[in-house]
């Protein structure tokens, strides 16, 4: 017993052969499967990954976006209520978030988020059904009868824009009639759900003619109701919008840029001092 | 450890009270489930901010366990190590008990558990958690099939003769298997690591080091499960039937898988809080050590108890000579497992995220324990995994050409 195991390791050159061919084998069918040009996700892929950004689609004449003056918000929480009336939110699960914060000199102010409709957006990436996915305009879309709610998309976003559907939901909306109507469905139990920029206004309104950011039918809610113009929305795409013209006459940021993500809404800074 | 062949059939006072255990487990199991299944996931302690908690890390923790399944059927199959071969029926069925346990698991804990299926229809072949789901649909279909001929034998079937020709035919599938088993089990053993790896947003857990630890640990602890299982089976039976050098010798595999996992996870630590660190990562630390007990969990729970202890009891051989003490540091290991998994999940997630710029305030850290429901499905797992494992000893034969095969 007290005798050390001798362990007698019999590799021919054949296992090794069979070992290493197995390993260059699985890698390169992986790289094949997944980004070769025999790939049959590799048109998926390009489309997925890089399709939707500019460079790609140079020819592309939407991509909606949203830009916050937090100069002038003033954190009346309009834009909350508003969107929380017209997609139907929970009271304690904002898809459009108000926070009182300060600048690093100590100034307070208000930060307001909907959600950033990232063209690489995290959570688009790590679905593993394709719940999630970005539209031709730009917007971050759900299909609530596709999510399995696994609430790996909630875990990825950089910027907490995502909830979860933990109960059935059978609250009366505080926000209606007040600050508007129902628009769209509530969602069910067990999926997670986010802002969709009011695809369904802006859907409609192109539908029937009308410019989204122009005509107040067919623009999201939140932009609506703000009393002091703090939020713009246009096509980021069209020179003549008023959301370029904003952007290129102001400085502007994006949240956590250094992600990659290419977020569709830009923020005004607020006077440090 | 006397060697005085069991009666058969024969219930004992002490498999009455196995059972009774394993069935209040279940019972509370079931009761849990279904709480789960009518109310749905707010009766857990989960929230927007902390979306994952216990049952992933229970799902992270059995499929790693489960890992003896892959490591130990290429040794057998592939490096023709045959001295091994006894224990890779064990191997096996504990690989087949992790693996539904997990799924298990996760089954509760999707939203919409009817949409199980979503995964195998609607790919999105960019994602960790598809690729993962993929890996361990095959798997499963690989333990199965891997396992047939054990179940194929048992005596229940013995008046269709046909059935073990059949079993008896799939065995020689064995050593492909094993090799399709040993490249899946290290995908998606290192993709566990990856669904955390690959997060940008989240300073602690994006880095590259994340699947090479999983996939190692992996690799340490598994065995050492299976080796623990097989001394246990004999303690219960009181048949000797796989040797002991054999177990002695996984042990000290295991001993120093467990170093190099030691080794790779002590340069993370470096990485993370030293040279590779970023604004991001350091107040992630640094809030850990404040608010939570990151700090004592990892010193004491992953590196002390769950590495370095088994280790010792592994590879010095005054210690590793008492199969005690070999199942000791493999119950030991596991724990450590169970920690890191836990730790590297809610850990994570407490870490608020930062995505305002310029900005004094900072986010309150999340807090998470969890709730009894979810206490009570793992308890139910737990008792599915114990009966699993209980019936494959009673019924089936998991120790061919041993001399102890049923049909005395």
């Amino acid at each position: 017993m007290a005798k050390k195991t001798k362990i007698e390791v019999d590799i021919s050159r054949r296992d090794f052969v069979t070992v290493a061919a197995t390993a260059a084998g699985s890698a390169v069918v992986a790289s094949a499967v997944t980004t070769g040009p025999l790939s049959p996700f590799g048109e998926f892929k390009r489309r997925q990954l890089t399709g939707e950004s500019e460079e790609i689609h140079p020819q592309r004449e939407v991509r909606w976006g949203m830009v916050v003056n937090l100069d002038r918000c003033i954190g009346c929480e309009y834009c909350l209520r508003a969107c929380s009336a017209v997609n139907d939110v929970a009271a304690d699960k904002p898809w459009n978030i108000v926070l009182e914060d300060q600048t690093t000199t100590g100034r307070t102010f208000y930060f307001s988020r909907p959600c950033m409709q990232c063209q690489h957006a995290p959570c688009v990436e790590v679905c593993p059904v394709q719940a999630t996915y970005v539209r031709e305009d730009g917007i971050v879309m759900m299909d609530y009868d596709r999510c399995i709610g696994c609430r790996y998309c909630e875990v990825a976003c950089p910027y907490d824009a995502r909830k979860f559907n933990w109960d059935e939901r059978t609250d009366e909306n505080e926000y209606v009639p007040t600050w508007g109507h129902p628009e769209v469905e509530r969602r069910p139990r067990g999926v997670v759900e986010k802002c969709t920029f009011c695809s369904h206004r802006i859907d409609a309104g192109v539908a029937n003619g009308l410019e989204p950011g122009v005509d107040r039918e067919a623009t999201p809610a939140c932009v609506n109701a703000c009393p002091v113009n703090a939020r713009t929305f246009g096509n980021l795409m069209d020179p003549e919008s008023e959301i370029v013209y904003t952007i290129a006459s102001n400085p502007t940021v994006r949240l956590r840029e250094d992600l990659g993500t290419d977020p569709s809404v830009f923020y005004i800074p607020v006077d440090e001092l | 450890m006397t060697s005085t062949p069991v009666q058969r059939r024969r219930v004992t006072p002490g498999l009455l009270v196995w059972g009774v255990l394993i069935a209040l487990l279940l019972g509370v199991g079931l009761l849990s489930f279904y709480t789960v299944f009518t109310d749905g996931l707010v009766v857990t302690n989960l929230s927007d901010s902390i979306p994952w908690g216990l049952w992933i890390t229970v799902d992270l923790s059995a499929i790693a366990l489960g890992a003896g399944a892959f490591a130990l059927s290429a040794v057998v199959y592939l490096f023709k190590l045959d001295r091994y071969r006894p224990i890779v029926r064990i191997a096996v069925l504990v690989g087949l008990i992790g693996y539904t346990a997990a799924l298990l698991t996760l089954v509760a804990d999707i939203g919409r558990p009817d949409r199980f299926w979503h995964p195998w229809v609607y790919w999105n072949v960019h994602s960790v958690l598809w690729e993962i789901t993929m890996c361990i649909t095959i798997y499963l279909m690989i333990l199965t099939v891997e396992f047939a001929p054990t179940i194929s034998e048992s005596r229940f079937f013995n008046r269709w003769p046909i059935i073990s020709r059949i079993g008896h035919n799939l065995h020689r599938l064995a050593p492909f298997l094993a090799v399709a088993g040993l490249m899946i089990s290290l995908l998606h053993q290192s993709s566990l690591g990856a669904t955390y790896g690959v997060l940008k947003a989240r300073p602690i857990w994006f880095k590259p080091s994340m699947p090479i630890m999983f996939i190692v640990s992996a690799i340490a602890v598994g065995p050492a499960i299976t080796m623990a299982a097989a001394f246990i089976i004999e303690w219960v039976t009181g048949r000797r039937t796989i040797s002991h050098d054999v177990l002695r010798s996984i042990a000290r595999f295991s001993g120093l898988a467990l170093l190099v996992y030691l080794y790779v996870r002590l340069w993370d630590l470096a990485v993370l809080t030293y040279y590779g660190s970023t604004p991001g990562s350091s107040s992630a630390m640094s809030m850990l050590s404040e608010f939570t007990p990151y700090g004592f969990g990892f010193w004491v729970g992953e590196i002390i108890l769950g590495i370095i202890v088994p280790v010792i009891l592994f590879l010095v051989p005054r210690f590793n000579r008492n199969p005690l003490n070999l199942v000791l540091g493999a119950g030991l290991a596991a724990f450590g497992i169970v920690v890191n998994r836990w730790n590297v999940t809610v850990s994570g997630l407490v870490v608020p995220l930062s995505y305002s710029p310029g900005t004094a305030v900072q986010l309150e850290p999340g807090s998470y324990s969890p709730s009894i429901v979810e206490w009570g499905v793992v308890a139910g797992v737990i008792g599915y995994a114990l009966l699993i494992f209980t019936l494959g000893v009673l019924l089936l034969p998991l120790f061919k050409k041993q001399g102890t095969t049923p049909s005395e």
